[in-house]
C-alpha cells in the first residue's frame, strides 16, 4: 500500500494516510448504529485536491489500481453519500473553493469545495444573490448539494437545484467536460456516482431584500397562503417548541414587497434562524428523514404524521417534509424515520434523496443507469451509493417490508 | 475540573458541520483540526478505539481557544470549556504538554512569566509612586514585559480618573491564562496561589486589568479554583474598557478607525459594546469588519497557538489584518495587549498600512482630568 501512496503522492500535493484520519473521512452526518458501523470500510488514503490536473490525477490512479472513490464536500449529508463502504480514495473538495462572478451575465462560476454561505456573501457584496441554496449552507459545500440533489431556501419559487444550474463541469476517466441542458440531470442527486463535480455555473438573482412575515396557522391553511413568496415553510409545534418558538408558524418570506399579513418581527426570527434546524437537538438527539410529496396530498401525510417535530418546506414542485425524530430507543426511532418515507410514498410521495440509505428506491432514471455503465464500467466512482444497493440499504429496505 | 461532561458533549455533537468557520481548520484543511473532528476523535479516545499519536495531539492543540465554534453550533455545545478539558486530558496522559508549551511551562514555573522577565523587574514600568490602595492595577504578562507603553497609558488613565490604585511590582504573577488553555491546570493553580495569597494581604477587593486573557482568567476562572481549595474569593474583577465606557470626557480625535474584538473580551466574556461606546466618546470615525462582536476572526495568538504553531497563528493575523484594512481605517483598535501585539507584528509582515493600538493608549491622551 505504501508505495500506492507513494505513487499518488508524486501527483497529488495533500495525501492523508493517518489512520484517525481516514477514520474521520470514513463517516459523513449519517451516525450509523454500531452493529451497521460493520459494513463501514476505512478509505485507503484521503486526498485534497487544489485544481482540475490533480482531480484527474486521482481518478486516472484510481482507475489504474481499480480502488473506488468517494467523493465529499462538507460531508453534511444525512444520506450517508460520503460514508466509505469498500477501501476507497476519499476526493475531499474542500481545497477547491473559488468562486468567480459574472455579473453582467448573473452567473456565478463555483468550485465544488466552495461553501454555499461563503458564496452567497461574495454574491450579496457585488448586489446579486443564490436564487436557491440549501438550509445546510454555512457548511455545506457547491458540490455536495448539487450531487444529493433537492430543495433549499428559495425553492418556492425558483425551483431545485437542478433547474439554477446553467452548466457543470464534470470530472470523469475520460477527462474534465462541461454538460448542460437535459444532461445535467445525469450528476444531480446521484452521489458523484457518474462523476466528480468540480465546477457548477448558478443562475442568480439580484439582491433584493428578503422580508419576512410569521403567520399561526394549520397546516393544510398554509398551502393555500403561498402565492408570491419566495420562500415558505411550515414549523409544527413539535419543532416550534424544540427550536424556542411557539405552536405551529409559517413562514413567508419575499423579495421585496410583502404579499401576506403577519408578524414581522417573529417571522425575522425565524428566518434566520432558517439554517438552524439542528437547534432541535440542544435537548436530546434526533434522526432526521425526509419525504417529498405533491401538494395535492400534503395535508393528509401531515395530518398522519404531525406527531413527529416537523418543517415543510414549500417548492414549486411539491412539499418538503423534513422530521426531527427524538431518539429514544435508536432502533425504534430509525424505524419511525423509514417509516416516514413509507408512508409518504403511500401517499404518492418519495423519499427525499438516495445516497447509502435509499438506493433501491429508484429515484434515477433509465438514463442515468445506462450512463454510469458506460462512463464507469468498472464501477469505482463512490459504488454502493444511489444507484446500487449496499449491505445497509438491504437491511433498511427489509425493515420496510414488515413496516 | 470544569463542570461539562465530557462524553456527554462529544456524543452531543451532530456533525453538521457548522463550526468549519473555525479559523484554523479553515487553514490547515483536515477533518482533524476541525471542531467536528475533534469531538468524534475525543470520543474515539474515550471508547479506545484509536489511540491518539503526536500527530493527533498537535491537531488537537491547533486551536486558538477563540470560542467561534461555541457560538456558532447550533446545539450550542459548551465547547470552550471542552477542549480545555481535553487539552487537560492530554496533559494527564503524558500526551503533552507539546513542546514550545513545556518550556512556557517551565519558564514559567522559573520566572513567573513566559516572557523570561525578570521577576524582580516586573513593576519597572512604573514611573510613579506606589502607595497602598485596596484597587490593585493588574498589568499582566504582556503589559508589563512587552508593552510597556500599555500598561504606563493604563496607569495614566486611572490616575486622570481620580482612581485610586496600587500595582503588586514583583509579587504580581502571570495569571495562568496560557496554561489554562493549553490543558496544564496545575502551573495556574500553582500561579492563583501566588496571586491570591498576596492579594489576601495586600487586603485587595478590586482587581482593574487591561488585559482580556487575565480578565477571563481572574473573573471566570479564578472564583472557581478559589472554590475548589476552600478559599472564599470576594474580589471584584473589572477591565478597564468598563471604567471607560462609564466614567471620563474626552477630547475629539479625527481618525478613522475600526476595532478587533478580543476573543476573551468578545467571546467569552460578552463585552462588545463597551469599547464601541468609548470609540464614539472619542470622535473616531469608525467603521466595523465585516467579522465582528460574536463572529469576530481571532487574531490567531491565543490558546498556546502563536507560540506552537506560528506559521498557523501569523496567517490568521494576515487575515484579520487584511479584513481591518479592506475597512479603509487608519488604525486598527482593539482592547487586548496580546492581540495589538500579534496584530501588530502581523501588520509589519503586511507593510505597516495599518496602525494597530490599544483603545488606553488612544483614550489616555484625550482624558480630561
Amino acid at each position: 500500500m505504501d508505495s500506492l501512496i507513494i505513487e499518488l503522492s508524486r501527483s497529488v500535493e495533500r495525501v492523508e494516510i493517518h489512520p484517525v484520519i481516514r477514520f474521520l473521512y470514513s463517516h459523513d452526518l449519517l451516525k450509523i448504529p454500531k452493529p451497521l458501523d460493520w459494513f463501514v470500510r476505512r478509505p485507503v488514503c484521503v486526498v485534497q485536491p487544489k485544481n482540475d490536473i490533480e482531480v484527474l490525477s486521482v481518478l486516472k490512479f484510481c482507475r489504474k489500481h481499480k480502488i473506488p472513490i468517494v467523493p465529499r464536500g462538507a460531508a453534511t449529508s444525512a444520506y450517508g453519500g460520503a460514508v466509505t463502504i469498500k477501501p476507497s480514495v476519499v476526493v475531499d473538495f474542500t481545497r477547491m473553493r473559488n468562486v468567480e462572478v459574472r455579473k453582467e451575465e448573473r452567473r456565478v462560476v463555483a468550485e465544488s469545495g466552495a461553501v454555499w454561505l461563503d458564496v452567497e456573501k461574495v454574491l450579496n457584496s457585488k448586489g446579486l444573490a443564490l436564487r436557491v441554496y440549501p438550509s445546510s449552507a454555512p457548511a455545506s459545500t457547491v458540490g455536495g448539494w448539487i450531487a444529493q440533489g433537492g430543495y433549499g431556501i428559495g425553492s418556492l419559487k425558483y425551483g431545485s437545484i437542478a433547474d439554477n444550474i446553467e452548466w457543470l463541469e464534470i470530472a470523469d476517466f475520460e477527462g474534465v467536460r462541461r454538460v448542460e441542458g437535459e444532461e445535467i440531470s445525469n450528476f444531480v442527486g446521484l452521489f458523484g456516482t457518474t462523476g466528480l463535480i468540480i465546477r457548477a455555473c448558478l443562475k442568480l438573482r439580484d439582491n433584493v431584500e428578503i422580508r419576512s412575515v410569521s403567520v399561526e396557522m394549520n397546516f393544510d391553511k398554509a398551502i393555500e397562503v403561498l402565492e408570491g413568496a419566495y420562500h415558505a415553510s411550515f414549523i409544527n409545534s413539535g419543532l416550534s417548541r424544540l427550536m424556542g418558538l411557539n405552536g405551529d408558524v409559517l413562514l413567508l418570506s419575499y423579495e421585496g414587497e410583502v404579499f401576506h399579513e403577519g408578524d414581522p418581527e417573529l417571522g425575522r426570527r425565524v428566518w434566520e434562524n432558517r439554517f438552524n434546524l439542528f437547534k432541535a437537538a440542544r435537548e436530546t438527539e434526533v434522526l432526521v428523514t425526509e419525504a417529498i410529496l405533491p401538494y395535492q396530498s400534503s395535508a393528509e401525510f401531515y395530518e398522519k404524521m404531525k406527531d413527529i417535530p416537523m418543517e415543510a418546506v414549500f417548492t414549486k414542485d411539491g412539499v418538503v417534509f423534513l422530521g426531527l425524530i427524538p431518539v429514544k430507543g435508536y432502533y425504534s426511532s430509525a424505524l419511525r424515520a423509514v417509516k416516514f418515507v413509507k408512508v409518504a410514498e403511500k401517499f404518492g410521495g418519495r423519499s427525499y434523496a438516495t445516497g447509502l440509505l435509499f438506493p433501491h428506491k429508484g429515484l434515477a432514471d433509465a438514463a442515468a443507469v445506462d450512463y454510469k455503465r458506460k462512463v464507469d464500467p468498472e464501477n469505482l466512482l463512490n459504488p454502493g451509493k444511489a444507484l446500487q444497493a449496499n449491505p445497509i440499504s438491504r437491511i433498511i429496505r427489509a425493515a420496510e417490508m414488515i413496516l | 475540573m470544569k463542570d461539562i461532561n465530557f462524553r456527554e458533549v462529544a456524543e452531543k455533537c451532530t456533525r453538521c458541520g457548522y463550526c468549519s468557520v473555525c479559523p484554523t481548520y479553515r487553514i490547515d484543511g483536515w477533518e482533524s483540526v476541525s471542531p467536528r473532528g475533534k469531538l468524534q476523535i475525543a470520543l474515539e479516545y474515550l471508547n479506545e478505539n484509536y489511540k491518539i499519536d503526536s500527530r493527533i495531539v498537535k491537531d488537537i492543540f491547533k486551536c486558538s481557544v477563540c470560542g467561534l465554534c461555541q457560538e456558532i453550533c447550533p446545539v450550542e455545545l459548551p465547547l470552550l470549556d471542552f477542549w480545555e478539558e481535553f487539552r487537560h486530558m492530554m496533559n494527564k496522559n503524558k500526551l503533552a504538554p507539546l513542546s514550545v508549551h513545556r518550556k512556557l511551562r517551565e519558564i514559567t514555573f522559573r520566572n513567573y512569566n513566559p516572557y523570561s522577565g525578570d521577576q524582580e523587574r516586573r513593576g519597572d514600568w512604573a514611573d510613579f509612586e506606589v502607595r497602598p490602595s485596596k484597587t490593585l492595577y493588574f498589568a499582566g504578562c504582556t503589559a508589563s514585559f512587552r508593552l510597556q507603553n500599555l500598561a504606563k497609558s493604563t496607569a495614566s488613565v486611572l490616575n486622570k480618573l481620580g482612581i485610586d490604585f496600587t500595582i503588586a511590582g514583583k509579587d504580581e504573577y502571570c495569571c495562568g491564562s496560557p496554561f489554562l488553555r493549553t490543558g496544564q491546570r496545575d502551573v495556574t493553580e500553582k500561579l492563583f496561589e501566588k496571586n491570591f495569597r498576596y492579594w489576601q494581604r495586600a487586603g485587595i477587593e478590586r482587581i482593574i486589568t487591561s488585559c482580556p486573557g487575565c480578565y477571563r482568567t481572574l473573573s471566570l476562572d479564578y472564583p472557581k479554583m478559589a472554590e475548589a481549595k476552600g478559599y472564599e474569593f470576594d474580589i471584584e474583577v473589572i477591565h478597564t474598557v468598563s471604567i471607560l465606557d462609564q466614567t471620563g470626557d474626552f477630547e475629539k480625535i479625527d481618525l478613522k478607525a475600526t476595532y478587533h474584538d478580543p476573543c476573551h473580551l468578545g467571546r467569552h466574556m460578552g463585552m462588545y459594546e463597551e469599547p464601541r461606546n468609548v470609540i464614539r466618546k472619542i470622535g473616531i470615525s469608525f467603521v466595523e469588519m465585516e467579522r465582528n462582536r460574536e463572529n469576530a476572526l481571532c487574531c490567531g495568538a491565543g490558546g498556546g497557538l502563536r507560540s506552537q504553531f506560528p506559521e498557523i497563528s501569523f496567517e490568521i493575523g494576515r487575515q484579520r489584518i487584511l479584513e481591518a484594512m479592506e475597512t479603509g481605517a487608519e488604525y486598527l483598535i482593539t482592547c487586548c495587549p496580546f492581540c495589538e501585539y500579534h496584530l501588530s507584528k502581523s501588520a509589519e509582515k503586511l507593510g505597516n498600512k495599518i496602525k494597530v493600538v490599544d483603545l488606553v493608549e488612544i483614550a489616555e491622551r484625550l482624558i480630561s482630568p
